[in-house]
């Protein structure tokens, strides 16, 4: 099984431009500051925070879903909004994005070459900007709220996700 | 024994697999010199249109980044030659994408592209390049372009005091190897708040056909419009995609994205897009044949084979002749790395079995097709390589000679 391409990206290199003409033209959930690949990558290394990217769709079934009845938790939206960097990618958007090797493509086929098959997916990242864990699907407000607790409280430096989420 | 049994049916396989082969590819001819670092070729946009034929050559157009910017390259090849001429240059502005081209009379061709933020139209000749037509006048991108008997019209998408329009040309050649623009209607008279996607287009001798993504829903579909005659306003936008919902209270439904048009026969128009009505499968290749240039379309089609069913399918490009030939090409990731793949109408008028053409599959990532017939039934096929997914990239094309059955 091949690697997904996204996992042997770094992250640090990915750098969005947005042409005049393009737009974000999907929806991440409202209240949340989600930004584009460019922004967020930027912003989370010089901040050394760690960053949640999110693969979606526009109109996507379970994206919505989760906005409506994850994404709208206090908690949770204090816990990401104000600890980590948001990044939102569309997956089947036309705005381009420069990788690392110098190449542009657009969002859509960043997606596809990350093997993202599903929306939505998650990708979490440390603070120094190393891939920890990707989640595709409806995740629940707990699964979601212990992610991020994995993250903040550095537990991945030490367990194994999995392990962690069982002992909780 | 069990080495001379195993060898039977590697030999029964080889066989049934060339049998069911429409199409022999003798070989392959590069398209571009050997991959350099850092130099990433793509072939992305609006239908998938960067291939096409005349009856003397064969031309296909592309983006890269030999320049440091990515800009539009153009190639062409004599039938009576095997190799591709050295690349023109197409574009010359900061940076340019997603050209798309179609064939001309007299060994012409013409050729679209999105040049910072506009999008032009130029004829490419065995002689050179004409010179370059402004299309758009505010915001445009995501431009293709399509012929019929030197009748040309491209299609894009422009933004105008914040509202979104799908814009077709009616272009005329001049003498000099220039297009002029006649005319340029909007398919529909009101912008939209909401962005249209990828609009693609087709022509033959019933009128014009155009499709795109559509968001105005809160969700993409995929609508099509048509006309037949530029002199007359496009009839309202129908939906081309068959789509599911009621999953739940949030479901609008599947996602539909890139849709490819190409004109068939007298009159037909064949539709091909990435859809995800599968579900957890990502998405699979859909299709559906229009009569009338597109004013009327039939049911939905699965285009790929129940090997497909459990896996992602992207980057799918049409084409087809006036003798009635059509085909839709694709690439996916069934054998780990990518290959391209290619399915027909079979003798039972069914979507023939996945067949992945030996020159642009095995070791290597080889993606993104583009394809076209002529009206021998050839296929001519265009594609990248990569020795790995984000390493430095190549073109390569190869012509298939149909079977006689």
């Amino acid at each position: 099984m091949l690697q997904s391409y996204f996992f042997r990206l770094p992250l640090a290199c990915v750098v969005l431009f947005t042409l005049s003409v393009g737009t974000l033209l999907a929806a991440p959930p409202e209240g949340y500051r989600f930004l584009s690949l460019t922004e967020a990558t930027q912003l989370a290394s010089s901040q050394n925070k760690p960053m949640l990217l999110y693969f979606g769709r526009y109109g996507c079934t379970t994206c919505r879903k989760m906005h409506a009845e994850v994404f709208n938790d206090a908690s949770l939206h204090a816990k990401y909004n104000d600890a980590f960097v948001l990044a939102y990618v569309d997956t089947e958007s036309g705005d381009r994005i420069s990788l690392a090797n110098g190449e542009r493509i657009t969002e859509m086929q960043f997606a596809s070459r990350s093997r993202i098959i599903g929306t939505p997916t998650f990708i979490f990242f440390s603070p120094d900007q190393k891939v920890l864990f990707k989640k595709a699907g409806f995740q629940t407000i707990a699964q979601m709220s212990q992610y991020g607790d994995y993250i903040l409280e550095k537990h991945y430096q030490s367990t194994p996700l999995q392990e962690f989420m069982a002992g909780q | 024994m069990k080495l001379r049994f195993a060898g039977l049916w590697l030999v029964l396989i080889i066989f049934q697999s060339q049998a069911s082969d429409r199409w022999v590819f003798a070989g392959r001819s590069a398209v571009t010199g050997a991959a350099q670092d850092r130099v990433y070729h793509h072939l992305d946009g609006s239908g998938r249109k960067h291939i096409a034929v005349t009856k003397q050559s064969v031309a296909a157009v592309w983006e890269d980044n030999r320049s440091q910017t990515p800009q539009i390259y153009a190639t062409l090849k004599s039938f009576s030659s095997d190799r591709f001429t050295a690349a023109l240059q197409v574009s010359d502005g900061g940076e340019a994408y997603e050209p798309s081209i179609d064939a001309l009379s007299n060994n012409r061709f013409a050729l679209a592209f999105e040049q910072d933020a506009s999008v032009f139209a130029r004829i490419l000749t065995a002689e050179g390049l004409g010179v370059p037509t402004r299309l758009s006048h505010q915001a445009a991108s995501h431009v293709s372009i399509a012929s019929f008997n030197d009748q040309v019209f491209a299609s894009w998408r422009e933004r105008d005091s914040g509202r979104w329009f799908l814009k077709v040309a009616v272009l005329r050649i001049e003498d000099t190897n220039r297009f002029i623009v006649e005319s340029v209607q909007s398919v529909e008279a009101e912008g939209l708040e909401t962005p249209l996607l990828f609009p693609a287009i087709a022509v033959n001798a019933a009128g014009l056909c155009v499709a795109w993504e559509d968001r105005r829903a809160g969700h993409t579909r995929l609508l099509v419009s048509h006309t037949a005659d530029m002199g007359k306003p496009f009839n309202a936008p129908q939906p081309l995609n068959e789509f599911f919902s009621n999953r739940n209270e949030y479901d609008k439904g599947n996602g539909v994205t890139r849709v490819s048009l190409a004109s068939f026969g007298e009159d037909e128009i064949l539709a091909a897009w990435m859809d995800k009505r599968r579900g957890s499968t990502g998405y699979g290749i859909f299709a559906a044949l229009g009569a009338d240039a597109g004013e009327n379309f039939g049911p939905n089609e699965k285009v790929h084979g129940e090997e497909g069913d459990r896996l992602a399918h992207y980057n799918p490009a049409t084409a087809g002749n006036q003798a009635g030939d059509f085909i839709i090409a694709w690439d996916d990731f069934r054998r780990a790395d990518s290959d391209i793949w290619i399915s027909a109408y079979n003798s039972d008028l069914e979507w023939s079995q996945d067949h992945a053409p030996s020159v642009a599959s095995g070791s290597g990532e080889q993606s993104h097709p583009s394809i076209a017939l002529d009206e021998q039934g050839n296929l001519h096929l265009l594609w990248i390589e990569r020795s790995q997914q984000d390493g430095p990239s190549r073109l390569w094309y190869s012509l298939g000679r149909p079977q006689k059955p």
